[in-house]
């Protein structure tokens, strides 16, 4: 097939609703899991969106064995995963690497032990983990919008509180700032985007959106603010790109996506400039 | 007399079971500069984190610029912007994309609900005048990460003169530095202290400072030893009280 022909199926592909959907899902989550990425990467709390990530899983097959919509149970699950998360990162005197790696692995080990007692969900435990951003609906794009909207909110109406309380917390105490108050907000906006991610992205990957587009944005800035931007704007184009790869090569939609991610990053490396 | 800056009534703090510092009370006046001084372990830090409402206190009370500091640590926004802090070792991640311009404009801003571009063109203003009277305005576009021990005190500096405030609190802030550093740091200290009329709360190890420079003296060992005007409280005999006999000995031989 011509190169010209192979351009206009993927133009014509990219026609249909549901590629549209998946495109649209795509740049949201790349939006949001970069700017929220930007001070997860900061205050070292990567592992953090793994292991809500595999605490999504038990929260789903819970609700598979409770007979409950697994969409459903997944927000308000990773919710109080993360809560509880962070609650015990804050009383228990254990490094956070270790602490977070006891619990995404033993939510792992019991989610899959939960889901062989779920006879008709066997076969679809890979969806799960790798998802699937094609089977985006309208209604999981407009949580994704607003989800978005939340994002940008609050990290644009709180900005300088999150530097200083990034930079240096006993500085941020002494004016005036509740550390545990905004810990906590920014951990439950952290679950709820990889909660509604998942579905299109996958358990296992949904950390790279979070972590590879603000690293890439912290290798090629110097400036903190750019550098949040900067780092969204890498997770939305990588989407893009990745996506229309995966058109072109067919290829897996979401892996291609963090490929992508990963050329970014590997590209940015590159640039003499902030390093 | 000047107006009342700091009031710390019968203070006592916990550091997880053991009693840090015990029924505290002391007061700031207005433009006055305060040594807190004592032995590692006797509570400096821990008085005034307590103070700013970084670590609760589990018994007395604390007024700053006339208002209470709840037991939750809350002060109103707009007094909060009137202290000044600067920790005993500013320790910050140095992968953290920040120009020290970015640094010294978050010393501007009421910290709150607002939107990002709000008072640009006055903090850039207040920023790049605050690091003109550190000397430090050639450091504008620089990362944080790559300023020396010296430098990042003078930075540290204009983050606390960014904004008119009433009260510093300083916890050793010329830690780490040589002797030049050291004094050039206090040079400036004292020079900006005049001009700005700040009122100073700082622990020091430096006795010879504190003579030099402050109007009076807290002497700590978890309680409070003594205060008073440094030639008086810093005594051989308060000394010894505070740091033991062998600390007077070696000061009076070298």
């Amino acid at each position: 097939m011509s190169i010209q022909a192979e351009l206009m199926r993927v133009v014509e592909l990219f026609q249909l609703p549901f590629m549209q959907r998946a495109v649209l899902g795509g740049v949201l989550t790349g939006l949001m899991g970069g700017m929220l990425g930007s001070f997860t990467i900061l205050r070292q709390l990567s592992f953090f969106s793994d292991a809500l990530g595999h605490s999504a899983l038990l929260g789903i097959s819970i609700g598979l064995l409770l007979g409950i919509n697994p969409s459903v149970v997944l927000i308000p699950s990773a919710v109080v995963f993360a809560l509880g998360v962070a609650y015990l990162l804050e009383r228990t005197r254990l490094w956070t690497d270790a602490l977070l790696n006891i619990i995404y692995s033993s939510s792992l080990a019991i989610a899959v032990i939960i889901l062989s007692f779920v006879g008709q969900y066997k076969g679809g435990i890979n969806n799960l983990l790798f998802g699937d951003i094609l089977a985006v609906r309208e209604l999981d794009l407009i949580v994704s919008g607003l989800l978005l909207v939340c994002c940008t909110l609050f990290i644009g109406l709180t900005l300088r509180t999150q530097m200083l309380l990034t930079l240096n917390e006993p500085l941020a105490i002494a004016r005036g700032v509740s550390v545990s108050a905004h810990r906590t907000a920014f951990v439950v906006l952290l679950s709820l985007v990889v909660a509604v991610s998942i579905k299109a992205i996958g358990v296992l990957m949904i950390s790279a959106f979070i972590v590879i587009p603000a690293c890439a944005s912290r290798l090629l800035s110097r400036v903190f603010s750019q550098y949040i931007i900067l780092s969204a704007v890498l997770g939305g184009i990588s989407a893009v790109v990745g996506m229309t790869l995966s058109a072109l090569f067919n290829l897996p939609s979401g892996p291609s996506i963090v490929v992508t991610q990963l050329s970014v990053f590997l590209v940015a490396m590159l640039i003499p400039r902030a390093r | 007399m000047g107006a009342t800056v700091l009031a710390v009534e019968q203070l006592t703090v916990y550091r997880e079971a053991y009693v840090a510092v015990q029924n505290v009370s002391f007061s700031l006046e207005e433009g006055t500069d305060t040594a807190i001084v004592g032995p590692n372990g006797a509570g400096k830090s821990t008085l005034v984190q307590a103070i700013l409402g970084i670590l609760p206190r589990k018994a007395g009370n604390i007024a700053l610029l006339g208002q209470p500091l709840s037991r939750t640590g809350f002060l109103s926004p707009h007094l909060r912007q009137q202290i000044a802090y600067l920790p005993q070792n500013f320790l910050f991640d140095r992968r953290i994309p920040m120009t020290v311009a970015e640094l010294v404009g978050l010393g501007w801003n009421q910290l709150g609900i607002q939107v990002p571009w709000a008072g640009y063109r006055k903090r850039q203003h207040a920023v790049q005048a605050a690091l003109e009277r550190v000397e430090a305005d050639h450091l504008k576009h620089q990362l944080i990460s790559g300023l020396s021990g010296g430098e990042t005190k003078r930075v540290l500096l204009a983050y606390c003169l960014v904004f008119p405030r009433r009260l510093l609190i300083l916890d050793e802030a010329p830690a780490g530095l040589d002797m030049h550093g050291e004094s050039e740091f206090y040079r400036l200290l004292y020079h900006l202290k005049q001009e700005q009329g700040w009122t100073i709360l700082q622990i020091s190890h430096d006795l010879d400072m504190v003579r030099r420079h402050c109007d009076r003296v807290l002497c700590l060992n978890r309680t409070l030893l003594c205060q008073g005007i440094p030639e008086v409280t810093l005594s051989p005999d308060n000394l010894s009280a505070a740091y033991g006999s062998e600390f007077v000995r070696y000061r009076h031989t070298h």
